[in-house]
């Protein structure tokens, strides 16, 4: 799967950051969907069932959503960056937690109880927009913190040991060079 | 970025759908059989008890949403995943939605429909929900929908052929410009890439492939050209686009380069201006058409003395591999598969390319001519004499283009073969007498399917770097021992492209040694490019990751590997002055 990733050009290089967008972008994108759980009275129901007080719930909440940023910045690699899709791609991966955590993962944990009229519309909308907002934000987020060209293009996998592509040194090869001081003081 | 989207034809194919299902399964209510409605399950949320004239728009309209979000996540991830006709893409992927609405959507709407704030669950609410009859209106709703989507989403790249192309609204605002890079004509070695911008037509030339606007370089081109000057190239392969620019005789629309052309003078890299590259303009037709020469002579006319201070031309861009693609193997243009017309194409466009060279001449007597062409080889795979004399019939062909513009004698079998598709003496003549401008270079591309086998049935088959841009370069420079050029290279497999970057370069290194007077190297192009793994010769929004840059302009691996190389060798001795050039531009 890497190396077909790799081949199609999705797998990010080495300038960008997609866990670190990923984390930041998850949890900004919690903002519209706590305001949506806070309009319907989904946040409460949602926090009776798991048994925490609604600070904790909205915490929770969070954290697990940045946890989910970052899968969502290495699942999707360079399709995330897409200005145009990433609402899209995002929608759709909010779509993907809803149907396996608020359907699927909740009754289970909570012994089959799960949310119903208003609140389950809440927890759906919530999903939905928290999915687009990540999505649509992504990519600007990841702009930013991307590694400059300058630097990026100073790291040796980019220089002229690439022309080898990664094959191991020859344990057998002739040093052609002699050791400077500095390399004998190398471990 | 997985396929470029047609996002407006996508947004429409997936309502259409959703109006497909509606009618489809309001007809089936009426026949009498209950069925499954989901514009009733989606307009009853907001209005529980209201009229159907309240619940069935605001179902209607949601569910017209949601089919345009399927249908945009078909375009993106679906679509020419498989060669099927579109109505059966279409429908194969609506099984992905039937399934998720029986067993995840459905019962949730039922819970939705509940006044009360939690329910208890077990597995039977997921798995025993669906009646039969909702079954199968559920199936037959998602088989209208996905067929309608097969059916309406189709060739998301390129435009009808003589339309006008919507003018793009310039998303980007204009590039930080954070260093002032002056054009640079002072002999140093060129480092370039280039701006993919192939307009061929296909489809019997109604349909006009346009790689600028696949790219959405029209758009960006801002952007593109502070990224190239970021990689820090020296020059960019650029091709304004002669089919949107060049109207009528004696008309033309400079809008679309006037702005980007005035760039790259006042910021570069320098442009080495590709004024052909690989289609006509709509009322020219093809390539099969005698008075293209005098057509792209008035063009190149009118471009160098519109831009005077732009110096380096590629009067016609690879004009073996057009000639190929359009009269050989009938994928582009005029679509033939004739002999005869691959022989035209070739005489048509050598003599568009003289002439144009010569109008460029008239108005700029140091212009330089970089005319850029597919290295190839052909290797027969036995001692069969009938394999052999195949393999060296395509190894004078790969020559023939070159030949008549350099006014270099073909070999014996081309010079029969022209004889016999109907080119005379006296027009080949013409050819050999014309003398060749001083300032010409040969750019030669190299692609890993450059060099081909020849197998026991006479096909020839991709053989991958065999013998290398080093030994195939030095072939045509002995035949023509002209300045050369590395103008173009690239890797389809993102993950190898630096390698491949760095052992191209290393070819031009050892060829330099070996005396060949080289003046620059290229990594083409830019950006990712789109259906080229399959020749454009359909329109599927494919990308290929073979650009510095991705779709979304974010670096490549290989990026950066152009730019570790350019700073590494920009400033020595060698390539600060390189000693071909400078007796090129003086």
């Amino acid at each position: 799967m890497a190396t077909f990733l790799g081949a199609h050009g999705y797998t990010p290089g080495p300038t960008q950051r997609p866990l670190l967008a990923g984390i930041m972008t998850g949890v900004v994108a919690t903002v519209p969907a706590i305001a949506i759980l806070y309009l319907f009275p989904s946040l409460r129901v949602e926090a009776r069932i798991l048994r925490l007080t609604e600070a904790m719930t909205v915490a929770a909440g969070c954290a697990a959503m940045a946890a989910a940023g970052a899968v969502y910045g290495r699942v999707f690699g360079r399709a995330a960056n897409d200005r145009r899709g990433g609402w899209l791609f995002g929608m759709a991966f909010g779509f993907a937690l809803w149907a396996a955590g608020a359907t699927m993962t909740l009754p289970f944990a909570s012994g089959g109880t799960v949310t119903a009229g208003k609140a389950a519309i809440g927890v759906f909308l919530a999903f939905i927009a928290w999915g687009a907002a990540l999505g649509a934000l992504y990519p600007h987020v990841h702009r930013r913190l991307h590694v400059s060209l300058e630097s990026a293009s100073k790291k040796a996998e980019v220089g002229p040991r690439a022309a080898t592509a990664g094959r191991r040194p020859d344990e057998r090869q002739v040093r052609l060079r002699q050791p400077s001081p500095e390399d004998r003081r190398r471990p | 970025m997985l396929r470029v989207v047609a996002f407006r034809k996508a947004i429409i194919a997936g309502a259409a759908g959703a109006w497909a299902w509606e009618a489809g399964l309001r007809l089936l209510a009426l026949a009498g059989t209950p069925t499954f409605d989901i514009v009733r399950e989606l307009g009853t949320m907001p209005f529980p008890n209201g009229p159907p004239g309240l619940w069935w728009p605001a179902g209607m309209a949601a569910h017209s949403m949601i089919g345009g979000a399927w249908a945009l996540f078909y375009a993106y991830f679906f679509w020419a995943r498989f060669r099927w006709p579109p109505p059966v893409q279409g429908l194969v992927f609506a099984i992905i939605p039937a399934l998720l609405a029986a067993f995840v959507v459905y019962p949730q709407l039922q819970l939705m429909h509940l006044h009360q704030n939690a329910a208890q669950l077990d597995w039977r609410s997921y798995l025993l929900i669906l009646t039969p009859e909702k079954w199968g209106g559920l199936l037959l709703g998602h088989a209208l929908f996905g067929l309608t989507v097969g059916s309406l989403y189709d060739r998301p790249v390129g435009y009808p052929a003589g339309s006008d192309l919507a003018r793009p609204k310039h998303l980007t605002r204009r590039a930080k410009r954070q260093r002032d890079r002056r054009r640079e004509d002072d002999g140093r070695f060129i480092f370039a890439t280039g701006i993919e911008c192939s307009y061929p037509t296909t489809d019997r030339g109604k349909w006009r492939r346009d790689e600028m606007e696949g790219t959405r370089h029209y758009e960006r081109w801002p952007e593109d050209f502070e990224l190239s000057r970021e990689v820090g190239v020296t020059h960019i392969r650029y091709g304004p686009p002669l089919h949107l620019i060049f109207r009528g005789p004696g008309r033309y629309d400079w809008s679309w380069c006037d702005e980007p052309i005035h760039e790259l003078e006042e910021m570069g890299p320098n442009p080495i201006v590709d004024l052909c590259h690989f289609g006509v303009p709509t009322w020219l037709g093809d390539f099969q058409n005698p008075d293209i020469a005098a057509a792209l002579r008035e063009y190149a006319s009118a471009f160098s003395e519109r831009y005077p201070w732009v110096r380096f031309y590629t009067p016609i861009n690879e004009m073996y591999v057009c000639s190929r693609m359009s009269a050989l193997r009938g994928l582009w243009n005029e679509q033939l598969s004739d002999e005869g017309a691959f022989a035209r194409a070739v005489i048509n466009q050598a003599n568009a390319s003289i002439a144009m060279t010569d109008a460029i001449l008239q108005r700029r007597p140091d212009a330089i001519f970089v005319h850029s062409e597919s290295s190839e080889f052909h290797q027969a795979c036995c001692p069969d004499p009938e394999i052999q004399q195949i393999a060296t019939f395509e190894n004078q062909r790969r020559f023939l283009p070159l030949d008549l513009i350099y006014a270099n004698e073909v070999a014996p079998i081309m010079r029969d073969y022209l004889r016999e598709h109907g080119i005379c003496d006296s027009e080949y003549d013409a050819f050999m007498a014309r003398e060749v401008p001083r300032r010409t270079v040969l750019g030669i591309d190299y692609y890993e399917w450059n060099e081909r086998l020849i197998d026991s049935d006479g096909n020839a088959q991709a053989l991958g770097e065999l013998f290398g841009w080093y030994v195939i370069a030095s072939q045509y420079w002995q035949r023509y021992g002209r300045t050369l050029m590395h103008t173009e290279t690239n890797r389809i497999d993102a993950s190898d492209a630096a390698r491949w970057l760095w052992r191209q370069w290393h070819n031009v290194q050892l060829l330099r040694e070996a005396g060949a007077p080289i003046i620059g190297f290229t990594w083409y192009s830019l950006t990712d490019q789109i259906d080229w793994a399959r020749a454009i010769e359909e329109p599927l929004g494919i990308v290929d990751p073979v650009g510095l840059f991705d779709l979304n302009r974010d670096a490549r691996t290989v990026g950066l590997a152009y730019k570790n190389l350019i700073d590494m060798h920009r400033d020595q001795p060698e390539y600060r002055d390189c000693k071909a050039l400078r007796e090129l531009v003086g």
